[in-house]
């Protein structure tokens, strides 16, 4: 067979990407023009808020009556703006670093997530005034309580942030000394202090008591970092100054009562320590407690896999086909397709399909997530299926095409059956690797296995018991998927022993 | 012997080329019905490839090839399926479907394309499989048959179309030596039934005994079209001569 020449069409859906992204720009630039967000929130009569629930007490996530439920002063002072609006509160749950796309692609209305006004951020959002203004702590494990007193007597330790906030930031602009270790999750990095992997933890002040209060082991000391004017904000999409004018006034009246300190803060700390003793703390940290959330979470990973299998398949067997055809645009469109989305990776995919995409449609999380997988996989099973196609020796199409079968018959009873059955395990690997994979769609907030177990980990403080609970789960899926693939194999086989 | 005005099987010019190398070079030849001819010759004479440009499994690169009228070189992919079933082709690797019994084997062109009814192909097959000797073997899978009786099998497959003529390309080269006869036991019965039939062989008994007719191929061409008896006693060019020396000697 010929090498195909793959560049030019690849190279065309790229100017067509670019051609997408650039047509819309000047819309949305008119939109900002005459702009209308708070008729837009009244006419659908609620506002959608974006946060990232892993940041307590700003926000974190509480099983309230078995349901999880996002809590926090983040939480309030949203509820406070939603009832000056006199609209409807809605929480979108979703990464820290996907908060600020999502609001510019219009996925959320605001964005409160203890995030910090900085000049960068507030390039491409427009920020309400300060909320609250919280300093900046480190927190190490007791045992340093003598070596460790702020920044400066961490040279050469590691010291560790959120990624993309603004103590990483701070760590990165003056504790030039420190190594610095971002991750996504405050729980993630609460943990890799208490396995000695980082040695301090930069976190506000707030952050810090919640965290002492609920960890064991840990201290807080002042960070010593230099700080103009850190203050929470809310983020609003750029231009949106009607609704940055409302909040204002919403956070005026807050400040004015000092509502946060007085109000919610007390209501929050009481979802954060309800457990008095510590025995009775571990009973409602067992993980049976949290059981629900597991079996949503497999719940959503299986459709997400099941659907994405079936798709995948689908698609996958039209692609190698269209590969194979004499069509030569046929064949070019899919090869290119193929190397394209092989090239790239599934998360920079999923990514696109959510934000890129909801510049034009609105695609929500779950949606986004089944397609970027479906899509994806198509591209794997296409080869695995080409290849098999190719391993069937040419004289059984010759022996099918002499009896007077056309192209379509010999292929779909001759050629195809032979072809599924070489590459059946080949397709079991895809389909299992798909179903790990699939754990990527918890970074748009997609309620799947990884996610939840997030969330307990966000609930209970424990990092390695949910992880623990959510890799055997993991297996058993995908164990039970290759038994019973192989199952299949051996029934199969039968025919040709 | 049958002469009919029109031929069954003919070809014009007949050329196929591989890049620089010509394959078959502008060959004319006529096959009637009930016509048995033998194509023998030195490899790489280009035996195979006229065989299988005879029902376009190859491409002809130039010329014609005639089913009766028909210029097959001329018809759309859908005419040429159907032309097909009248050609039926038996290989030197058998191509029998791996993963289908002797009976899903024999019917399955007869339903999917004919959409025949499936106990009247049943029936069919199983008188075919009686006729090549393979009665007991109807629910085998190809795997668990030795090659004479393969190559038997994909003889009854090629006969369930109820092909007007059959192109045997090479059908016992690939076969232990003990096993050549049964094969050609059942091509012999179907050579006296009537059956026109093309055969690319190396086996100069069978050649000698059922063919009507000897064609002789070397170097793209048919050097020789003659009756048996004339051929192996009487070759007219130098190189059927030297074939023969070689065949007998050896």
């Amino acid at each position: 067979m010929n090498k195909q020449k793959y560049w030019l069409p690849v190279l065309g859906i790229f100017v067509a990407l670019i051609g997408c992204i650039t047509i819309n720009t000047p819309i949305k630039a008119a939109d900002t023009i005459h702009e209308n967000y708070v008729q837009k929130i009244k006419a659908k009569k609620e506002l959608v808020m974006g946060t990232s629930p892993d940041f307590p007490p700003y926000e974190f996530v509480k099983n309230i009556h078995g349901k999880s439920t996002v809590v926090g002063l983040d939480v309030e002072v949203g509820q406070e703006i939603a009832s000056d609006l006199g609209v409807k509160l809605v929480v979108e749950r979703m990464d820290f670093d996907s908060l600020l796309v999502a609001l510019e692609t219009g996925k959320v209305d605001m964005v409160i997530s203890g995030m910090n006004n900085t000049p960068q951020r507030a390039k491409s959002v427009s920020f309400s005034k300060n909320y609250y203004q919280s300093g900046q702590d480190l927190l190490i494990r007791q045992a340093d309580i003598h070596r460790y007193h702020n920044y400066r007597s961490l040279s050469n330790r590691t010291i560790g942030a959120q990624t993309g906030s603004i103590q990483y930031s701070l760590v990165k602009q003056q504790a030039k000394k420190a190594k610095l270790k971002g991750m996504d999750k405050d729980n993630d990095l609460i943990l890799a202090l208490q396995t000695h992997k980082i040695d301090a933890l930069a976190v506000d002040t707030a952050t810090a008591k919640a965290f002492i209060q609920n960890t064991n082991g840990l201290i807080r000391i002042p960070s010593g970092f230099k700080t103009s004017s850190a203050g929470s904000a809310v983020a609003f999409p750029k231009g949106a100054n009607s609704l940055v004018q409302v909040a204002n006034q919403s956070i005026t009246k807050i400040r004015k009562n000092d509502l946060i300190n007085k109000v919610y803060l007390p209501k929050v700390s009481k979802y954060m320590t309800n457990h008095k003793s510590k025995k009775d703390r571990q009973k409602a940290n067992s993980m049976w407690a949290y059981k629900d959330f597991f079996l949503a979470g497999i719940g959503y990973t299986l459709m997400i896999s099941a659907l994405s299998v079936c798709l995948g398949l689908l698609l996958g067997i039209f692609l190698s086909l269209m590969r194979l055809s004499k069509n030569s645009w046929a064949k070019k469109i899919a090869g290119a397709y193929i190397e394209f989305v092989r090239g790239t990776p599934l998360m920079v995919q999923l990514l696109f399909i959510y934000f890129g995409l909801g510049i034009v449609v609105n695609i929500p999380a779950l949606l986004s997530g089944i397609i970027a997988v479906s899509l994806n996989s198509a591209a794997y099973v296409a080869e695995v299926i080409r290849s098999g196609i190719n391993s069937i020796n040419v004289g059984q199409k010759e022996a099918a095409r002499s009896l007077g079968m056309s192209r379509q018959l010999t292929m779909r009873y001759v050629i195809f059956p032979q072809a599924i059955q070489n590459i059946w395990p080949a397709l079991g690997n895809e389909f299992i690797s798909l179903i790990k994979e699939s754990s990527i769609v918890s970074v748009i907030g997609v309620k799947d296995l990884i996610y939840q177990s997030r969330l307990v980990q966000a609930d209970t403080y424990r990092g390695v018991m949910p992880l623990v609970i959510t890799m055997i789960l993991y297996f058993i899926i995908t164990f039970s998927l290759s038994r019973s693939m192989k199952y299949f194999e051996r029934k199969m086989g039968h025919s040709n022993d | 012997m049958i002469n009919q005005q029109t031929p069954l099987l003919s070809t014009e010019k007949l050329t196929k080329t591989f890049g620089q190398n010509i394959i078959l070079n502008q060959i004319d030849a006529q096959i009637y019905q009930g016509q048995v001819i033998c194509l023998i010759g030195p490899s790489g004479a280009g035996k195979s490839t006229f065989l299988r440009c005879l029902n376009l499994l190859d491409k002809p690169t130039s010329g014609s090839v005639f089913f009766k009228e028909q210029d097959l070189t001329t018809l759309s992919d859908k005419q040429l399926d159907d032309l097909r079933q009248k050609m039926g082709m038996v290989f030197q690797q058998f191509n029998l479907f791996p993963n289908m019994t002797v009976l899903d084997n024999l019917t399955l062109a007869p339903l999917k394309v004919k959409q025949l009814s499936e106990p009247q192909m049943i029936a069919k097959a199983q008188s075919l499989l009686h006729q090549v000797g393979l009665s007991a073997k109807k629910e085998a899978f190809p795997a668990n048959l030795s090659g004479g009786q393969q190559q038997r099998v994909a003889i009854a497959r090629a006969l369930m179309m109820d092909p007007q003529v059959l192109l045997f390309d090479e059908p016992t080269s690939a076969l232990d030596p003990e096993m050549v006869g049964e094969v050609l036991k059942v091509m012999q019965d179907l050579a006296q039934k009537g059956m026109t039939m093309i055969v690319v062989t190396h086996e100069m008994g069978f050649a000698r005994n059922v063919a009507d007719q000897i064609w002789f191929m070397a170097k793209g061409k048919i050097q020789e079209m003659t009756p048996p008896e004339q051929f192996f006693q009487q070759p007219q060019t130098v190189r059927a001569q030297e074939f023969l020396t070689k065949i007998l000697a050896s």
